[in-house]
């Protein structure tokens, strides 16, 4: 190639206006239209979803027993004998993403300071794969843990009396263990996204290590950490499998006044389900379609993708101005 | 008058002796022995990579927090090598302040952001003072009265930069490091800080960092320049007052640096 | 700057800062308050490790154990017996409980081997030949400490009870384990270590409720001791025994005894069954199910070491081809091989002619055990389908028959004309048409009718490596005719068998099958979907309204509740699109399949939809990462977008779609309550055929097995949890050698 001797050519043809038009090609626009129908599905699964969930919870809220007030104020859960009152359901939740969060906001935003501020690259490297496993575990994995592990540990510690083998304290504590790998890495990113001249600045100043990450990188990456919690909520909330197995098959229907209120409404050593737990359990078993029980649980499902909705776009505005800060 | 006349004169703030410095395997830094005058403004300058700015961060043990870095020779300070093991970099730190490249306020209020060192060093005198004063000498106090309470983001950038002196002097130091303090800025705020670190040295000794020979030539006293050896280490060629260097330099090199053939 | 600011120099402010020692005890003090908080983030940190530790503890403490299970039939006596009623039913095979017979049997023929109790040996050594085994000939040495493989220790039994109640057996057996060891070497057997001895001879102790301190021993002089002893058992103790007799009767035992020579086997019957016996020696340990025998008629079996014995294989001594053999010869010669040329080319071509003990003695018991595996699933197709057909009665046999045949080429249940006449009738067999039998089905179908195990008790792994002694007393106690076994309850067994409500007989594979099944759909289904999607996103979606929301509602996405795609799957993939998903719309619905919507199709469905969003953003991420210059580089040779993009970004970006798509597979492999809701079976036990049959998963299985209160099926949950781990940990490790595989080539 390189001894080629003669010069190939120089086109003489010369350009017609048409060959430079604009050519219709059938099959970009194919390929366009397929891509573009794959980029919309999303927003269909959405609108599936939100259909779905109200179409079959209008009909649950239609039923001549059920009314709204009861729903949002009665205190037993009972559709077979005609309770409707979701709020045991939506307490447990509550309760176990308290307790989750109690465990893991602490240990994944300290270890995210950890993982920032202190850890050297080596450690990192060894630590976040070793956070990556416990976040690739699946949650009904969990599940076992909490019946087989922590219900036992609690037990020996708080009494068997006090203790019921189904109880939300620990399903509420792997949830938070759970939890933790999500809080760290949120937190951590945004840790890590705090410019390091920040940190020289407060060296510079005769800030020891731990004041630096406390007083000026913690709260710069704030806006992160918060919105990394809330998401850790929502994701508490929405948590299925281990409830499912470790806090109990049954609400905790309760009576003001009636029943002791640290004794057994608020008492996490004691069983209750929650609302994915309960839909779990339900659409578990033998579910004739239109009946009671199979409409309630899309009522209550409507109520878990509201909250979790509601926290998430919570979590979006925050991450949204929390960039503003630092572009 | 000579840099030796002078310094007889002239208390020593700061001496390195024999000072190297390694990232890792690599000499950043080769033997250089420099006495800084007290109350006066020392330039260093030269030809980029030539690790002025790793002996500015030396003096306040900054290296320290890159992990591969390590100092040997002396830096002595009232009598004290700084990196000898019983010496505490926070105090370091604290005495010898330092306002770095690129304007970098806290994500917190001006007046915060001036207040946190006093605050972390223990400061017990009237706060309020403190702040005003600060900002006072660094020039910025009439722009910023109204506002003590917003982000220190909501400033400009040469604003910015002067809320980091004033952070800076709020703490008390002996002596400021400034690694290139305007090379972010226009040249309008520029010339304010400019202004600024003339009033400092009143108080304060300060050594800056310049790739700016006008800079330099302007600002400073006295002038270290520095070159980087075939094997990219930095080394002090000469250091002498400004003056001379600019007008009598003794070395071809430092002459050929600042009539602009290398560099 | 004003003038004032200017030229105004603020006045020092009062000196505030602390000085000497205070500084430096200030400076201290924040040190501290670091130190802290310092030591408060790794104590963070090491919570979490330690809830991964404690996690991955309680599977492997529940994934493997002890188990006391109770068999109807024990397996290991069935294969020894089989293998038994095999070696024994050659014609070519001379059996008998004479070991004399058998000596005399082989001296005589060239081509002969035996094997019986070395006493046996060394009285006719002049004629045998012994032959190693596998490299090892046995003296002293080996046999003590076991190396020879065919050594095995000798034993005598009796109760407390019957030694106090019975002067003459007490004394005989303080008698035997006082000068035992000045016989046994001159009866041809290996005597026992001064600890083993001194160990039986502790048991008698406590027998007799003598607190002598260890080592002490107090033998009782038998001058005039009298009584009835009736001593029954192993023919290999038996030549010990009757030395024993002897030298107690020279040293004045007036008893009467009497001692038969019937086998171990027959000897513990004797002891623990009839009670006719007051001492049995065996050559092999007492079993669980004979210990239970005697504990039904109240004797607690004292176990006394007495001696070693080692199995003379032996040949004449004008064989002049054999001076050793192996194991697997071993196997051979005493089963298939009908010449000696079958097991070794090199040897002559003559029968082989076998003489071995009877099935009343230990020692057959012993070789076969010794010898050849003893564990069903090690055992040939062929052997376990006898077995089966020896212990299910005929019409059982049939019924497993007719549904599937155990062999291609031979009936064993039906004859030939009953098999043609129910196949070519109006209603053939199942079995008719179907291949035959695996192995796995025919161990099935014994362990379902012939062993039919029972786990009684379980105990996690820690105390059973532990405490092994306390659960052995535990297990003897509460579970006698149990046996105790170390179980992993994942093994190849668990992997092949299908659900079953039996805990021992349970296993994973319908759910593995069907997690494979749906997430393979899952991943075809949401690849294309999640890729086409994110390259619409980032290589042609303009920044409009529109696009913008689906970004938005991507993300949003991703952080709804799996149980949330669940709903929707049941109402739309389940119900509303019940035709499609059913597989009715094509016709494809199998026979006596019912899953409705329920099917692996609409699971897939599901989990696609989940986890879309999560390929979505990891392809985006990976598209966005491809440098611009590579797209201007296309575009500038003419190529239209598309084709850019297929031949020069997506290649590019390739291995980070890749693996972002697997670790969106791996969490589809582990979801749970989406395929709940949609409606995997609870129980099937059948593999599932396609995109619509019925299916339940691995970790629906998981919740399953979680869910049932017996602590078995704890057990069972733990190892399909470790089932689970591996597989996901196997898809993770692959996402990770693809990243660093391309991230290498790039680099």
């Amino acid at each position: 190639m390189a001894t080629q001797s003669s010069v190939p050519p120089i086109a003489t043809e010369t350009f017609s206006a048409e060959s430079l038009t604009k050519r219709p090609r059938i099959g970009e626009a194919l390929i366009q239209v397929f891509l573009f129908s794959c980029g919309i599905i999303s927003i269909f699964t959405t609108i599936g979803i939100v259909i779905v969930l109200a179409e079959e919870a209008i009909k649950f809220f239609a039923l001549p027993q059920v009314t709204l007030l009861e729903y949002f104020t009665g205190t037993k859960w009972q559709p077979a004998i005609g309770y409707f009152g979701v709020l045991p359901l939506v307490l447990a939740t509550i309760m176990i993403s308290g307790i989750g969060m109690v465990v893991a906001l602490p240990i994944g935003l300290l270890t995210a300071i950890y993982l920032s501020e202190y850890a050297s690259p080596r450690a990192r490297n060894i630590l976040k794969p070793l956070l990556e496993v416990l976040a690739g575990i699946p949650t009904v994995v969990y599940g076992y843990f909490a019946l087989q592990f922590m219900t036992p540990v609690l037990r020996s510690i708080f009494g068997v009396q006090q203790v019921q083998i189904f109880n939300v304290a620990s399903a509420g504590i792997v949830v938070g263990i759970l939890i933790i790998p999500l809080v760290t890495s949120l937190s951590e990113d945004a840790l890590s996204a705090v410019p390091r001249s920040l940190r020289e600045a407060a060296y510079a100043l005769g800030g020891t290590k731990w004041e630096t990450a406390r007083q000026i990188v913690l709260p710069a990456g704030l806006s992160g950490v918060t919105a990394a919690f809330v998401v850790a909520i929502s994701r508490a909330v929405g948590e299925t499998m281990i409830v499912a197995i470790a806090a109990g098959s049954g609400p905790r229907n309760f009576e003001i006044g009636k029943d002791s209120l640290f004794g057994f409404i608020f008492n996490p050593f004691v069983a209750g389900e929650t609302m994915t737990g309960h839909m779990v359990r339900i659409s578990g078993g033998d579910l004739s379609y239109n009946s009671v029980e199979y409409l309630s649980i899309f009522s209550i499902g409507l109520l878990l993708f509201v909250m979790t909705l509601i926290l998430n776009l919570i979590a979006r505005r925050i991450v949204t101005k929390y960039r503003e800060v630092y572009e | 008058m000579t840099l030796n006349s002078y310094a007889q004169n002239k208390h020593l703030a700061v001496e390195a002796d024999k000072m190297s410095v390694y990232y890792g395997g690599f000499r950043a830094v080769k033997e250089v022995s420099l006495q800084i005058p007290q109350k006066a403004i020392t330039a260093l300058i030269g030809p980029s990579g030539c690790g002025k700015s790793t002996v500015l961060r030396s003096f306040n043990r900054m290296n320290d927090l890159v992990p591969t870095a390590r100092v040997e020779g002396a830096i002595h300070y009232h009598g004290n090598n700084i990196y000898a093991p019983n010496v505490d970099p926070v105090e370091i730190r604290r005495r010898i302040g330092m306002v770095f490249q690129k304007p970098n306020p806290f994500s917190k209020s001006i007046y915060e952001n001036v207040a946190w060192g006093a605050r972390i060093n223990g400061y017990k005198g009237n706060m309020d003072e403190l702040v005003e004063a600060s900002l006072r000498q660094a020039a910025l106090w009439d722009e910023v009265k109204d506002k003590l309470a917003e982000s220190g983001f909501s400033l400009s950038g040469g604003q910015q930069q002067r809320l980091c002196i004033a952070r800076t002097i709020a703490v008390k130091p002996e002596i400021i490091l400034m690694d290139e303090p305007t090379s972010a800025l226009d040249p309008v705020a520029t010339l304010k800080i400019e202004d600024l670190i003339q009033e400092l040295k009143e108080n304060y000794t300060i050594i800056i960092v310049t790739h700016n020979m006008q800079q330099a030539a302007r600002a400073s006293d006295f002038t270290a320049f520095f070159n980087m050896d075939a094997d990219r280490a930095g080394y002090l060629v000469e250091f002498n007052e400004t003056n001379e260097i600019f007008t009598n330099p003794k070395h071809e090199l430092t002459e050929q640096y600042i009539t602009g053939r290398f560099g | 700057m004003s003038d004032e600011s200017t030229t105004y120099i603020a006045p020092e402010p009062k000196f505030g800062y602390p000085a000497g020692p205070k500084l430096d005890q200030q400076i201290k003090a924040r040190h501290r308050r670091g130190q802290f908080w310092y030591v408060l983030l790794g104590a963070s940190l090491i919570v979490s490790i330690l809830a991964l530790i404690a996690l991955l503890y309680t599977i492997v403490n529940d994934a493997f154990g002890l188990a006391a299970v109770e068999y109807k039939n024990d397996p290991t006596r069935l294969v020894v017996e089989q293998q038994e009623k095999v070696m024994l039913a050659d014609r070519d095979t001379v059996s008998s409980e004479d070991d004399r017979e058998l000596a005399a049997g082989i001296m005589n023929d060239p081509y002969a081997i035996g094997f019986f109790g070395y006493a046996y040996y060394q009285q006719s050594s002049d004629n045998l030949t012994l032959l190693a085994v596998d490299g090892i000939t046995p003296d002293a040495g080996n046999v003590e400490d076991g190396t020879y493989p065919l050594a095995r220790p000798l034993f005598l039994y009796s109760d407390a009870r019957v030694l106090e109640n019975n002067q003459a057996a007490n004394v005989f057996i303080n008698y035997y384990l006082t000068h035992v060891n000045e016989e046994i070497s001159d009866v041809g057997y290996f005597p026992l270590s001064a600890g083993r001895i001194s160990q039986a001879q502790q048991t008698w102790k406590q027998a007799n409720a003598l607190d002598l301190p260890a080592g002490q021993w107090a033998a009782i002089n038998p001058d005039g001791v009298g009584g009835s002893l009736s001593i029954a058992g192993s023919s290999t103790v038996y030549p010990l025994t009757q030395r024993m007799l002897e030298r107690i009767k020279a040293d004045g035992f007036v008893g009467d005894t009497s001692d038969e020579s019937v086998g171990s086997t027959a000897g513990y019957r004797a002891f623990c069954v009839d009670g006719a016996a007051d001492i049995a020696a065996g050559s092999r340990p007492m079993n669980q199910n004979e210990f239970a025998s005697c504990r039904k008629i109240g004797r607690l079996p004292l176990e006394f070491a007495v001696g070693t014995d080692a199995l003379a294989i032996v040949v004449s001594a004008q064989n002049d081809f054999l001076t050793a053999v192996t194991a697997d010869e071993l196997r051979l010669i005493f089963t298939t091989a009908q010449k000696w040329s079958d097991v070794n080319p090199n040897w002559p071509d003559q029968p082989i002619k076998r003489f071995i003990p009877g099935t009343d003695s230990g020692t057959l018991d012993f070789f076969v055990e010794t010898v050849f595996p003893i564990a069903l699933d090690e055992l040939p197709q062929p052997t376990l389908v006898s077995i089966l057909a020896d212990n299910v009665s005929p019409g059982l046999g049939r019924r497993m028959e007719s549904e599937q045949r155990f062999f291609a080429d031979q009936l064993v249940f039906f004859s030939q004309e009953q098999w043609a006449e129910a196949c070519d009738g109006a209603t053939p067999y199942a079995g008719c048409t179907l291949p035959p039998r695996a192995k796995d089905s025919v161990l099935q179908l014994l362990n379902e009718n012939v062993t039919e195990p029972n786990i009684v008790a379980v105990w996690k792994l820690v105390p059973s490596l532990l405490n092994r002694a306390a659960i052995e007393q535990e297990a003897l106690e509460k579970y006698p005719a149990a046996s105790l076994q170390f179980t992993s309850w994942v093994s190849t067994a668990f992997l092949r068998s299908p659900q079953s409500s039996t805990p021992e007989l349970a296993g994973v594979r319908t759910a593995v099958l069907g997690s494979l099944w749906v997430v393979a759909f899952t991943a075809l289904v949401s690849f294309p979907l999640g890729v086409g999607a994110a390259i619409y996103l980032e290589e042609y979606a303009t920044d409009n309204r529109l696009n913008r929301l689906i970004q938005t509602n991507i993300s949003n996405l991703a952080g709804v509740p799996s149980i949330i795609y669940g709903m929707l799957g049941l109402a739309v993939f389940v119900r509303a699109l019940e035709v499609i998903t059913s597989g009715t719309a094509f016709g494809a619905v199998a026979a006596g399949a019912t899953a409705n919507g329920r099917t692996i199709l609409s699971a897939s469905l599901t989990l696609a939809l989940l986890i879309l969003p999560i390929i979505i953003i990891s392809g985006q991420e990976a598209l966005r990462s491809v440098p611009n210059s590579l797209r201007q580089g296309g575009m500038a040779l003419g190529a239209t977008q598309w084709q850019t993009i297929w031949s020069h970004v997506l290649p590019s970006a390739l291995p980070g779609i890749l693996t972002g798509t697997i670790l969106s597979i791996s969490r589809a492999l582990g979801e749970t309550a989406p395929l709940v809701v949609v409606g995997a079976s609870t129980f099937i036990t059948t593999d599932p055929t396609g995109p619509f049959a019925k299916f339940t998963t691995l970790p629906v299985q998981i919740y399953q097995w979680t869910s049932r209160p017996q602590p078995e099926f704890q057990n069972l949950a733990a190892a399909a949890i470790v089932v689970l781990l591996i597989l996901l940990l196997s898809l993770n490790a692959t996402a990770v050698l693809l990243r660093n595989r391309y991230a290498r080539r790039a680099a």
